[in-house]
C-alpha cells in the first residue's frame, strides 16, 4: 500500500499519513517515501501504530543510526525504567512506574521541555528526525506542539536574513534549564563535562530542498562575538516570530499515535498537563544527523 | 479634553488639553477618569520640560525613585534628580557619546525589552508611568497588553487556579533571564524578592487583572522550575495579539499606562547608532497595600 499524506496546517506544514504499518520491517520504497514526505512536510503523524521498544528502533534505524538519549546518558543505571539507552523516556514515571513527586529533580529538569526546542541541539552533530510513540496519554493537556522553521525563515525581512546569515549560537542543555531556575549544579558533577557549550549556525541550509531554516532552540545561550545580554534578548525577539501561530500545528495526542519530526527544520514543545496525576508515557528514538553545522571550538591539548 | 478610542476599551487618546500648564481638580479627574476606563493613555504634541513632566505627574500621586538611578553611581547618571527616569541610549551626562556594545548599563536596560511591569520588584510596584518621547530613532515602538482582558479570557478553571497564587519579584529575575547579574556593590536589599498576589483587583474600577512581569522568579510554595515554567506560559496567553498595542512613537508624545493593569515592553533598534531619548516619571500604586499585606503573610 502507499503511503498517503494530508496536510494538517493551511501552509502545508504538518502531514498525517495513512497506509503504512511501521511495526512491520519496511521496503527500501516505503523508507524512500516516508523521507520525502519528512522533507516536505517536516512532521508526519501515524496513527494506530503499536510500537514496543523493539519494533520502535527496529523502524528508527531505516533512517540512520540511534542516538543514546541525554537522559539516559545522564542518570545512573538503577534510575533509568527503559532498559535500551537509545529509548528516551518521555514519561512522568520513576523506575518503579510510579508517578513522579512535585519535587523530584528528573521532573523538574523536564519541565524544560515545555520550552521551544530542537533535540539534541546542544550536541556538535545535533539530531535529525525525532521518532515519538504514545503509549500512554492524559485525560487532558500535554499536547505537542510543531513550529515550522522553514517558513519562520522566509518571512523575515531582508534586512534580518542578512543580519543573522553567519552568526554562531552556542547551545547546552544547562542553557534552557537555567531559564527555569534549574541549576548546572543538580545536573551532578559527573555530568558537567557532558553540559558544555558546542557550537552550531544559527541559518541552516537543508541539501535536500535547498530550503534555509532558522535552527532556534531553548538550548541557546550565546551568540559568538556578541555580549550574551544582547544575545539572549535577541534570539527570544527570534523565537517568538517564529513561534508565531501560522507557524504552529499543535498536535492532540492519541494512544498509538507516533510521530516523526526533522529537527533540522523544526522546533517543538510539550505542554502542561496534571503530571501529579495523569501518565503520559512517550517514548523517543532519535536519528543522529550527517555532521557538525560549524566547525567547534578546538579543546585544549 | 478629548479622549478618543484608539483600540477598543484599552488605548485612548487625548486632546484639547495642554499639560505643559498646571491643570485644573477638573481636568485630572477627567484624566484619571480616562485612565480607568481604558488603561493606557496617548497625549500627543506635548513639548513637555522635565520640570513641566514632574509638575505634571505630581497631580496624581507620590513620585517614585526610579532603582536604575538609585543603583547606579552619580557620575554614571545623567540626571541627578532620581524621580526623573533617563530612557535613553547616551552615556550617561555625555550626550555626545552613546553607550558602548558592552555597556553594564545598556545591558540592564536591554531587559525592558521583556514584557513587564514597572517597579512590580518593589513591595508596592509602580501605579501610573509616565512616559515622554524627545528624540527618537526611525523605529522602535513600545508595546502595551492588556491584563485585564487577559484575565477576563482564562477558563474558569484557570481563573481558579491563579486566584491565591502569590508571585515572588525582584530586579534580578529579569535580567537574570538575559544573563545580566553585573550590578554595583551595596544594594541588596534593592534586589530581594517581594511577594505580590497574582490576581489583583483595581481599587477604583473593581476589575481583575493579571499582575505579571518578568521580574517574576517563583511563586510561593512551588518548586521554581514549575512555578516559571507556568508563568511563561501564562505571560504568552497574557501577551496574544488581541491584547497588544503597538505605539508607534512621535516627538513630543506623551504616554501614560497603568501598571496595575497594563505590562508593556521596548522593542529593538539600532541603539549603537541611533539616539532614543525619553524621560520617565512614575507613581506610587494606591490602594494595593492591603492586598499585599495578605500576600506577605
Amino acid at each position: 500500500m502507499s503511503l498517503s499524506i494530508r496536510p494538517l496546517t493551511l501552509s502545508g506544514f504538518a502531514g498525517e499519513a495513512l497506509g503504512f504499518d511501521l511495526t512491520r520491517p519496511l521496503t527500501r520504497d516505503q523508507v524512500t517515501a516516508i523521507d520525502a514526505g519528512m522533507d516536505q512536510y517536516g512532521v508526519l503523524i501515524f496513527h494506530d501504530q503499536h510500537f514496543d521498544d523493539e519494533t520502535q528502533m527496529a523502524f528508527s534505524r531505516n533512517f540512520g543510526e540511534l542516538e543514546v538519549s541525554s537522559g539516559a546518558e545522564m542518570s545512573k543505571a538503577q534510575d533509568r525504567r527503559l532498559k535500551q539507552m537509545e529509548m528516551a523516556d518521555i514519561s512522568n514515571l520513576d523506575v518503579q512506574g510510579k508517578l513522579r513527586a512535585a519535587s523530584d529533580r528528573m521532573r523538574l529538569t523536564a519541565l524544560g521541555n515545555r520550552l521551544w526546542h530542537s533535540d539534541a541541539s546542544f550536541r556538535a552533530i545535533p539530531a535529525k528526525y525525532s521518532l515519538l510513540s504514545a503509549r500512554t496519554v492524559p485525560g487532558t493537556g500535554g499536547n505537542t506542539e510543531f513550529a515550522d522553521m522553514r517558513d519562520a525563515y522566509d518571512a523575515l525581512d531582508d534586512a534580518t536574513k542578512t543580519e543573522i546569515e553567519d552568526l554562531v549560537t552556542e547551545h547546552s542543555n544547562a542553557f534552557s534549564r537555567e531559564q527555569i531556575g534549574f541549576l548546572k549544579v543538580d545536573y551532578g558533577e559527573e555530568n558537567q563535562l557532558k553540559l558544555k557549550p558546542v557550537r552550531h549556525r544559527l541559518v541552516r541550509h537543508d541539501t535536500s530542498t535547498g530550503r534555509k531554516s532558522l535552527y532556534l532552540s531553548a538550548h541557546i545561550g550565546a551568540i559568538v562575538g556578541w555580549p550574551v545580554p544582547e544575545a539572549r534578548m535577541f534570539i527570544r525577539d527570534l523565537t517568538e516570530h517564529a513561534v508565531q501561530r501560522r507557524f504552529v500545528y499543535s498536535h492532540v495526542w492519541r494512544q498509538w499515535d507516533f510521530i516523526i519530526w526533522d529537527n533540522r527544520t523544526t522546533m517543538h514543545r510539550a505542554r502542561r498537563y496534571n503530571d501529579l496525576t495523569d501518565v503520559r508515557d512517550m517514548r523517543r528514538t532519535t536519528i543522529r544527523g550527517d555532521g557538525v553545522t560549524v566547525a567547534q571550538i578546538q579543546q585544549a591539548a | 479634553m478629548n479622549i478618543r478610542a484608539v483600540q477598543n476599551g484599552f488605548v485612548g487618546e487625548v486632546t484639547g488639553i495642554d499639560i505643559c500648564k498646571p491643570l485644573t481638580s477638573g481636568e485630572v479627574a477627567g484624566i484619571e477618569l480616562g485612565m480607568d476606563q481604558y488603561a493606557v493613555l496617548t497625549f500627543p504634541d506635548q513639548p513637555l520640560t522635565d520640570e513641566q513632566q514632574v509638575t505634571f505627574t505630581a497631580n496624581f500621586g507620590e513620585l517614585e525613585i526610579t532603582l536604575a538611578g538609585q543603583m547606579a553611581k552619580p557620575e554614571e547618571r545623567r540626571f541627578q534628580q532620581l524621580e526623573l527616569g533617563d530612557i535613553s541610549n547616551y552615556n550617561g551626562a555625555d550626550t555626545t557619546r552613546l553607550r558602548a556594545r558592552d555597556d553594564k548599563r545598556r545591558m540592564y536596560a536591554l531587559a525592558n525589552r521583556l514584557w513587564h511591569s514597572d517597579a512590580s520588584f518593589r513591595a508596592i510596584g509602580a501605579g501610573y508611568t509616565l512616559l515622554h518621547a524627545r528624540i527618537l530613532p526611525r523605529k522602535a515602538d513600545t508595546q502595551f497588553a492588556d491584563m485585564r482582558a487577559a484575565y477576563d479570557a482564562l477558563s474558569p478553571m484557570e481563573k481558579a487556579e491563579v486566584e491565591d497564587i502569590v508571585c515572588e519579584h525582584s530586579i534580578v529575575f529579569s535580567r537574570e533571564q538575559i544573563g545580566f547579574g553585573d550590578y554595583n556593590a551595596g544594594h541588596e536589599e534593592h534586589l530581594k524578592p517581594v511577594p505580590h498576589r497574582l490576581v489583583i483587583t483595581h481599587p477604583k474600577t473593581g476589575r481583575k487583572s493579571l499582575y505579571l512581569s518578568s521580574h517574576i522568579g517563583g511563586i510561593v510554595g512551588w518548586p521554581v522550575p514549575e512555578a516559571r515554567a507556568f508563568i511563561r506560559d501564562l505571560t504568552e496567553h497574557a501577551t496574544q495579539p488581541q491584547f497588544v498595542y503597538s505605539h508607534v512613537w512621535r516627538v513630543g508624545d506623551m504616554v501614560m499606562w497603568d501598571n496595575r493593569t497594563v505590562m508593556h515592553r521596548a522593542t529593538r533598534f539600532d541603539d549603537l547608532k541611533e539616539v532614543r531619548d525619553l524621560r520617565r516619571t512614575s507613581i506610587k500604586g494606591v490602594g494595593l497595600e492591603v492586598k499585599h499585606a495578605m500576600a506577605a503573610e
